[in-house]
């Protein structure tokens, strides 16, 4: 069985109403994602992505169908902190995910919170915080970092807890690009070297393109998935459904669409100058 | 064209005489004619921020000063309340900043502090709200209820219904996705071409800055790196670059191109501007259709 495993689930914040039409936030999804994958979600604000993110961890429990995580169902009570010491949720917003005076105090809250040994508590920390390259950082008041050292703080707190995933609604909506790359670049070596399993909610293409996988959301559903490849490719379905492509893959496309012979859509800087390249020979 | 703003020799340091001391400003002067869209754009920590709050007397400038109208905004410190209605100034995610009972309130609490009322006030605040797409049904509504995406328009028609001669506003598109971000931006510019009034727009998406900018103002470690119109800032990729500032991909992917000897123009920002450079070339070689 895949480490996630996500069932027909719909789910609605409407409040259920005699004669009043119900509107499912995410509107029957199924969705396995195996261990060690990096997913990344795509899709508007409202499409239903963010909800998504919260049945992973049990914020929310589905309506009807059923989320799997590790082999624990999320609607069963007692495996609530199992489940979320297995999957980690890192928010928008990093002032709103901080809470102590000091870096590693903030990093360390959730292992205090598990009841952890201090003397493992202090490895844990300093293992986190090396990871995210902030140990140099430990000392400091959250409130004084950049935007990017917040959430890569914040991504620290979650690595102490040793979660076997971790997901991020947005994390880099908040941040200057210098900020944002070193965010992705943090989860790209968590995913590589530590075998962690991330999935990641972005409106930014050029994230996406980094992942195994891409998920795109519309109203509720899955629109479609696969390789980046596979995904960015179909520009004109994302199109119609008003999403971004990358712009190396949007200029192929309509190059492709004025007779250029295309085998591979590009979706890098690097692979686009090449393929324009060989076009101009 | 009449100048509105001027700085003169701008310096702004922060912790002075402490340990903590840091320039965060440092001698920045320049001009904005009246009805100007300028663009603003550096890194995290380029001293834009400040430069931002110094224009409305939000903080007092260390040394220099600015001069709105011509006059020095701090030369009765008093008055300095006035300068914050001709300086309207939109802070990022403004959205947490509602606080009225209904979005009709919150947007007239400015206006209102400004000295309006009666039919003057309704005016203002169905104009803004207008201004910024929001339904008029909205308007009775709690701020509280509305979407992610409609408080940020209701926070900044609450800035937009003080008709400010200048409207500063602060990373407004962050955080929305790319269709709220295209339809706020061209409410934005059209607010700007019928009022008429000088906007200045703080970005880090360039494609954003690209496309509405006349000029833009370049920051970079507290100084003023650049001041000029937008297709000669974008020309100067590499050294945006330098300054830690993203180029679009598209702007990338030509000036590579460029470099390996093909026949493209500089400064290309948009995919359309790519496609019809890329075009001729293609037929020319006889690769297209």
């Amino acid at each position: 069985m895949s480490f996630i495993s996500i069932r027909n689930v719909f789910f609605s914040y409407d409040e259920v109403e005699e004669g009043k039409v119900v509107q499912n936030a995410v509107d029957g999804v199924s969705l396995d994602i195996e261990s060690g994958e990096f997913v990344a979600v795509i899709g508007h604000n409202g499409c239903g992505k963010s909800t998504l993110a919260k049945h992973l961890n049990a914020m929310l429990l589905p309506d009807s169908g059923s989320v799997m995580i590790d082999g624990d169902d999320t609607s069963v009570e007692e495996k609530t902190f199992d489940i979320r010491e297995k999957v980690g949720l890192v928010l928008q917003n990093p002032d709103n995910q901080l809470v102590a005076g000091i870096v590693e105090e903030d990093v360390a809250f959730g292992p205090e919170n598990l009841g952890v040994e201090p003397a493992e508590i202090r490895r844990r920390v300093d293992k986190a915080l090396k990871a995210v390259d902030m140990y140099e950082y430990r000392g400091h008041a959250p409130h004084k970092l950049s935007g990017g050292q917040k959430q890569r703080v914040a991504i620290a707190g979650i690595l102490a807890i040793q979660p076997q995933c971790i997901v991020l609604d947005e994390p880099t909506a908040m941040l200057d690009p210098s900020g944002r790359e070193e965010v992705i670049s943090t989860l790209l070596k968590l995913n590589r070297e530590r075998k962690l399993t991330v999935v990641l909610i972005t409106h930014f293409m050029d994230e996406a393109v980094l992942a195994d996988r891409v998920v795109v959301m519309d109203g509720g559903k899955i629109l479609t998935q696969g390789t980046p490849q596979e995904v960015f490719s179909q520009v004109e379905l994302l199109k119609a459904h008003r999403l971004d492509v990358p712009q190396s893959a949007d200029l192929a496309y309509r190059l492709r669409g004025c007779g250029l012979k295309i085998d591979k859509i590009p979706l890098t800087q690097e692979e686009c100058v090449a393929m324009l390249e060989e076009a101009m020979r | 064209m009449s100048c509105v703003l001027e700085l003169k020799n701008i310096s702004f340091v922060y912790g002075k005489g402490t340990p903590f001391e840091k320039r965060a400003v440092d001698n920045v002067s320049f001009k904005i004619n009246k009805g100007e869209f300028i663009g603003v754009m550096g890194h995290t920590g380029s001293g834009k921020s400040t430069l931002m709050q110094m224009l409305n007397g939000l903080i007092r400038p260390s040394e220099g000063q600015v001069l709105l109208d011509g006059k020095d905004i701090w030369a009765e410190p008093k008055k300095i309340r006035s300068v914050r209605f001709k300086v309207g100034m939109v802070f990022q995610y403004p959205e947490y900043q509602l606080f009225e009972e209904t979005v009709y309130k919150d947007i007239a609490f400015g206006p209102q502090n400004k000295g309006l009322e009666g039919d003057e006030l309704d005016k203002a605040v169905r104009e803004a709200a207008d201004f910024t797409g929001l339904k008029p049904a909205l308007l009775e509504k709690s701020p509280f209820d509305l979407s992610g995406g409609e408080k940020r328009r209701a926070a900044i028609a609450g800035v937009i219904a003080m008709d400010p001669e200048i409207l500063v506003l602060d990373e407004p598109t962050a955080g929305l996705d790319p269709m709220g971000r295209e339809v706020l931006l061209s409410q934005i510019t059209r607010y700007h071409s019928e009022r008429r009034n000088t906007v200045l727009l703080v970005s880090h998406t360039m494609e954003d800055i690209a496309r509405v900018a006349d000029r833009i103002i370049v920051m970079n470690k507290g100084k003023l790196a650049m001041l000029e119109p937008t297709a000669e800032v974008f020309r100067r990729g590499d050294e945006l670059a330098r300054y830690g500032l993203k180029v679009p991909q598209i702007t990338k992917i030509m000036s590579e191109l460029r470099k390996k000897g093909i026949d493209v123009p500089e400064g290309v920002l948009t995919v359309d501007d790519a496609f019809r450079a890329l075009l001729p070339l293609l037929k020319k070689g006889g690769k297209l259709w």
